[in-house]
């Protein structure tokens, strides 16, 4: 079985065909070679795979390719324009919130879902919106500070 | 992943006839947070997938004033932890929904499919011909089962995994089942089923019905209610046990309570003898104490599990006192 | 080219002492100075790789796709121990897309696990084995075409717990279950005479679990072969270890096999070495003639790639009243599984307390489960648990406080060789960690927090090699406007490599770090690097760029002196300007030399000096904890974590910071949660996701982690005075916790992970 799909992809609109069995994450990093999405765990037991999905934070590991029809998709590789870093990038490299890198671009989508909601956060509700997302190397401390940093409007 | 066909019916009755009258490889899907791991690891092998997204109307959160709260089965786990209505008058639901899993798989997973979750066991789980995949034993008995239920068991011994479950049951919900051709309504209570009834399935669903709505009747003035979680994790984990009570409170005593407790048996359990003895009592610390002494005296624990016993009475006692502020 | 020389070199890499041949300097640059001002080294430093990193565009292996790949998936054994009657292949390779697959039936015999097993072994020793692998059109086929392969197992008895497996009537997993057939051994002193001088002696069992690497990104090889040669994409602590080990699998060249390491998702030592699915690959390339990937999932991560062995500790000292450590024994075993892993775990109950009388025995012990490998600090985690609880009870025992029982047991020298410390600023790392953590201030008896959130501080101390040694190079290339690229063979896990090497060659020759270029990981360009191991890349690989770049700063000034015409000695170098020291009108630029040489780039190779002769080179630290415990829930909650280190040089404190961090919170997670479970009828593991393998999140870590280092420079180590880093930060964190736990509710665990039911069990029964 073959589908049609239309959606947004980092403000691109796409249309492709798949079958139904594909999900979100095969969609980014085979059909669109988007591979700054990372797999780790293929179960929503990581964030590793976390891309933000119609303003907010999703596994795209657990979603199917028929669930994305219509829907707005933000990867890490959209976050940069007119080859400038987002803040938030910035911030990332300034605080030293990045170590094997492996579960940044999820972290960076969680922070991105966050702040895009609230722009202002507390450390408390930094930390809720980055619970779901694993990091194994860095510890969470300088990732906290990162995103606490990239106050106001981060469109 | 195996391949399967995807269906995107208009309606209940377009679902409900791709489901059909029997138990085949026909399933549902809305969140997708649990089925696509049942998928991956080949516990569930649907020919069928059948998207319940398309269906109009099954997302929703509607508040009719002194009668009920009323949640569409698809309605996204997020949605309800922060609804402003839900925290204030239904506040088991609110803490327990903004306590499952993840950020993200609250963003994703829908009321209805935590309701309809398959067990976390890791037999359940893993690469075990255990009792609930059609196989002669149920392994948690002689192995590893610091997780597992200490009362309802036999003869398989998952414990229900949702939160959501045992908050709706505290607040005496509804469900409202889509069953082929017409709707009915169902009491949380007698949803869901323990092995003895069935070793197979953790409700009574049958193969054509869709939960479509869950009803929650608006608390009577003097209703508080709450839920406590524990999880060996600080979050993203499943709860070891957790406990959600409502109770309506007469000046200081209580009219009526409700004690039920999750991660403890294979499906939200109701603690009868705790409730019923709430009534009438004035809460105070020592009163407390005495009250959650006598709850789930019927335990049975496994080798690793007694401490669930402990830790249920604790938590009780914890709410107990923050509802009413001790 | 300064001249050189070939000596025995000998330094601890992760389990053992490694002595080989290494090439050195004849004569070591001299140390930046204790307190040396320097411009770049030591300073906080943005990652080279950080755009990469953050921008989405870092390829790890697990990204790289070439034309025409093909995907390999690995059928496992389902049993823990069983023997391979028949397999057939015949209905998977018939399904659509699957292109080949390898089994013992149609591959070379090729040894692993040092000569023990093969490749594609007909017995199977753990869940896990490798059975058959696959390759097909995509990874899902592949996944299909497992499910279709039929095999009959004959299933044989198994053990899976070391001390049964210790036992006469154990079903034996090879000739016999104990590693080497004998324990490790050590001792000195009269041990009976030592007890016999005690006046108090205490004797406990401490346990740990069996941990799990559990890195982000999954185990995986990307392979090409263009002809006889074999181009290898793996996700690897050690290049040329896995160059070597694939090149001898499959009997070519080394110089045919070329391994390609740039960004990586993790390792913590479970990525030391040539993977199977890296040899399946190439050989499944080579059969359909096309590019292989093949990825672990997190299942056979948790099953076949390594973990930290459990360990049963029994422990006795004996102290006098006035504190003096008079004997100590440490008796223990841990589970190797199925093949050679050291499970020995005494090293820093050997050395770190000064103690005349001592003996230490370690049993490695095969089990019926997926072979150790080394896991941050193999052995030091779990001793250090065993070894500072037993401390702590003594000084409890004899009415000292923790802190000055160990200060009163201080080890001047190394006792085991005799010999003294490069540098050791333990103490100092006492007094600054119980300063910030306000250990005379705080700490009350054991058990006195009153309520039922109790709280505590527990401490404990660390000790490590990670000096690091020769053989190791760098080679540096200035181009003719002055910015350079170093090429070095080692590769960076994250821990900052690509940047530090930048920074020290930037000191040097005094360039802009933008304008330096830093190429890891590849064995096609690099002259040898360390595998990065044992907190050894730092120490090892940031002395020889050293080296490098002071090669090509005496390049340039020869150069310069040429064309000024004025005698080297006359010259300065400073900020890439050569000038003469009597005539400021005479002054090139570090550019203007190189294109006046004509020669478009000049090269240098610096290499790592000897270590120092008749010295040991340690870290050390002390970590403090504060946590508070619920005994309602059993739960433990970090409130503060306090590491105080002696490291020698901290080349970026950016990045050392992520060290810690990342080494404290995976401490936090051995303490407090993770565990691999096995089912103890079916040998079969329960852990293998990680929902059930538990890692710690944010909300798991304490709101404070405060790093202080203590050491600026171990100059008598080498040029750059450094010290490794990441093993010592995570060495002392559980057993800091597990003390602190102690001093909260007055009730000592002696089992690790400290999970809510252990607490509420040992609270209440």
């Amino acid at each position: 079985m073959t589908i049609e799909l239309n959606f947004t992809i980092n403000e691109k609109k796409i249309t492709l065909k798949t079958e139904p069995n594909r999900r979100l994450l095969d969609i980014l990093r085979q059909e669109l070679n988007l591979t700054g999405t990372k797999e780790g765990c293929a179960i929503g037991e990581c964030g590793a795979c976390t891309v933000v999905m119609n303003g907010k934070a999703v596994n795209s590991c657990l979603v199917l390719a028929p669930q994305i029809n219509g829907a707005e998709i933000l990867t890490v590789e959209g976050l940069e324009k007119d080859q400038r870093l987002h803040f938030l990038q910035e911030n990332f490299l300034k605080h030293g919130a990045v170590q094997c890198g492996f579960c940044t671009p999820g972290m960076l989508m969680s922070a991105y879902a966050l702040l895009s909601k609230n722009p202002n956060p507390t450390e408390a509700e930094v930390k809720e919106a980055i619970a779901g997302n694993l990091c194994r190397c860095t510890g969470y401390k300088q990732i906290i500070d990162a995103i606490l940093e990239t106050e106001g409007d981060i469109k | 992943m195996k391949n399967f066909t995807y269906f995107q019916p208009e309606n209940l009755k377009d679902a409900a006839k791709q489901l059909g009258n029997n138990w085949k490889d026909r399933l549902l899907i809305a969140g997708g947070t649990d089925l696509l791991g049942l998928m991956k690891h080949n516990l569930e092998r649907p020919d069928v997938l059948i998207n319940l997204k398309s269906i109009a109307g099954l997302e929703k959160i509607e508040y009719l004033p002194g009668k009920e709260l009323r949640i569409g089965a698809l309605t996204k786990i997020t949605d309800i932890a922060e609804h402003p209505v839900i925290r204030e008058k239904f506040t088991a639901l609110a803490e327990a929904a903004g306590q499952v899993a993840s950020p993200q798989l609250r963003n994703m997973g829908t009321i209805g499919g935590n309701i309809c979750q398959r067990p976390r066991c890791w037999y359940y789980r893993g690469d075990f011909n255990c009792l609930r995949k059609g196989g002669d034993i149920c392994f948690a008995v002689e192995g590893r089962n610091k997780f597992h239920c200490i009362i309802g068991g036999a003869p398989c011994f998952i414990v229900h995994p949702s939160d959501l479950a045992v908050a709706l049951q505290a607040l005496e919900a509804k469900l409202i089942i889509f069953s082929g051709k017409k709707s009915k309504s169902v009491a949380i209570k007698d949803f869901f089923v323990l092995p003895d009834a069935d070793v197979y399935r953790e409700n009574i669903l049958k193969p054509n019905e869709i939960i479509t709505e869950i009803h929650i009747p608006e608390p009577a003035s003097g209703c508080q209610s709450g839920y406590l979680k524990f999880q060996e994790r600080e979050v993203w984990d499943f709860a070891t046990v957790s406990v959600g009570v409502s109770i309506k409170k007469n000046a200081n005593f209580i009219e009526t309570g409700l004690v039920v407790f999750g991660g403890v048996a294979p499906r939200p359990w109701i603690e009868q003898k705790i409730s019923q003895a709430l009534t009438g009592t004035i809460l105070k610390e020592n009163t407390i104490s005495e009250l959650t002494d006598i709850c789930l005296q019927d335990a049975e624990p496994l080798e690793e599990n007694k401490y669930k016993v402990v830790l249920a009475k604790n938590l009780l006692k914890n709410l107990l006192m923050r509802l009413n502020n001790i | 080219m300064s001249s050189r020389k070939i000596i025995k070199s000998k330094y601890f890499f992760e389990e053992d002492f490694v002595e080989s041949l290494a090439e050195v300097p004849v004569e070591k640059t001299e140390a930046w100075a204790s307190g040396a001002e320097l411009k770049v080294v030591g300073k906080p430093t943005q990652r080279k790789d950080g755009y990469d990193k953050v921008s989405g565009s870092a390829q790890y292996t697990f990204d790289i796709s070439l034309p025409k790949m093909a995907f390999a998936k690995t059928l496992r054994s389902p049993h823990p121990h069983a023997r391979i009657l028949n397999i057939d292949v015949s209905k998977a390779k018939k399904l659509p897309g699957v292109l080949e697959i390898i089994t013992h039936q149609n591959t070379p015999k090729i040894p692993w696990y040092f000569g023990m097993s093969f490749l594609f072994d007909t017995t199977l020793r753990f869940e896990g084995d490798e059975v058959a692998c696959v390759a097909a059109e995509s990874e899902h086929i592949a996944e299909q075409a497992l499910q279709l392969i039929r095999v009959e197992y004959e299933e044989l008895p198994f053990t899976i717990e070391a001390g049964q497996a210790m036992s006469e009537a154990a079903p034996k997993i090879h000739d016999t279950n104990i590693l080497r057939g004998r324990p490790d051994t050590y001792e000195r002193g009269d041990i009976e005479k030592g007890f016999a001088e005690a006046d108090v002696v205490l004797e406990e069992t401490f346990t740990t679990q069996t941990a799990v690497h559990n890195t982000t990104e999954p185990h995986c090889s990307v392979v090409n072969w263009d002809g006889d040669r074999l181009t290898v994409w793996d996700s690897t602590q050690g290049i040329f270890s896995v160059r070597d080990g694939i090149a001898d699998s499959l009997g070519i060249p080394a110089s045919h096999v070329r391994v390609i390491k740039k960004y990586m998702g993790g390792g913590f030592g479970s990525k030391l070495a040539a993977g199977k699915y890296t040899v399946m690959a190439a050989l499944l390339a080579k059969k359909i003639g096309r590019p292989v990937k093949i990825a672990l999932d997190r299942k056979e991560m948790n099953l076949a790639v390594g973990n930290r062995p459990d360990s049963v500790q029994k422990l006795k000292i004996g102290a006098k009243k006035d504190g003096t450590l008079t004997a100590m024994v440490h008796e223990s075993y841990g589970a190797s599984g199925a093949y050679p892993s050291g499970a020995a775990c005494s090293w820093p109950f050997r050395t770190i307390y000064q103690c005349p009388n001592l003996n230490t025995i370690d049993y490695s012990v095969y089990i019926n489960a997926g072979p150790g490998r080394p896991m941050r600090a193999p052995g030091h985690v779990q001793g250090t648990f065993g070894m500072d609880s037993i401390i702590d009870d003594m000084a409890e025992k004899i009415g000292m406080d923790p802190l000055e029982f160990r200060l009163k047991n201080y080890a001047e020298i190394d006792q085991v060789g005799n010999a003294p410390y490069t540098s050791k600023r333990l103490h100092e790392c006492y007094q600054q960690g119980a300063a910030a953590i306000g250990w005379y201030q705080k700490r009350r008896p054991a058990g006195s927090s009153p309520g039922k959130i109790k709280k505590g501080i527990g401490m404990a101390s660390q000790i490590w090699w990670g000096g690091g040694g020769p053989p190791a190079y760098a080679t540096l290339k200035l181009n003719r406007d002055g910015s350079a690229t170093v090429i070095a063979g080692t590769q960076d896990l994250g821990t900052g490599t690509y940047t530090f090497i930048a920074q020290v060659a930037a000191e040097v020759l005094e360039i802009p770090l933008d304008n330096i270029n830093v190429i890891l990981g590849d064995t096609g360009v690099a002259p040898y690097g360390p595998s990065s191991g044992g907190s050894t890349t730092a120490p090892s690989i940031s002395p020889a760029v050293r080296d490098a770049a002071e090669q090509m700063k005496t390049k340039l000034i020869s150069g310069a002196a040429a064309i000024l015409e004025v005698p080297e000695r006359e010259l300065s170098y400073r900020n890439a300007v050569i000038s003469a020291i009597t005539d400021s009108e005479k002054k090139l630029g570090i550019s203007d030399v190189v294109r006046q040489m004509r020669e478009r780039v000049l090269v240098t190779t610096g290499l790592r000096n000897a270590n120092p002769e008749g010295y040991t080179i340690n870290s050390f630290g002390a970590q403090f904890a504060e946590v508070e415990v619920d005994i309602d829930t059993g739960k433990i909650r970090l409130l503060k974590v306090v590491a105080a280190h002696d490291v020698g040089r901290i080349l970026n404190p950016l990045t050392s910071d992520n060290q810690f961090h990342g080494g404290i919170i995976q401490g936090i997670g051995f303490a407090l949660m993770e565990e691999r479970i096995m089912d103890p009828m079916t040998g079969k593991t329960l852990t293998t996701n990680l929902h059930n393998y538990k890692v710690p999140t944010v909300m798991d870590t304490p709101t404070e982690i405060e790093v202080i280092i203590v050491s600026d420079s171990d100059p008598l180590i080498s040029n750059t005075g450094v010290k490794g880093i990441g093993e010592p930060a995570h060495i002392p964190t559980a057993a800091a916790i597990a003390n602190a736990v102690y001093n909260a509710i007055g009730v000592r665990m002696k089992s690790l992970p400290m999970t809510p039911d252990k607490i509420l069990h040992a609270l209440f029964g």
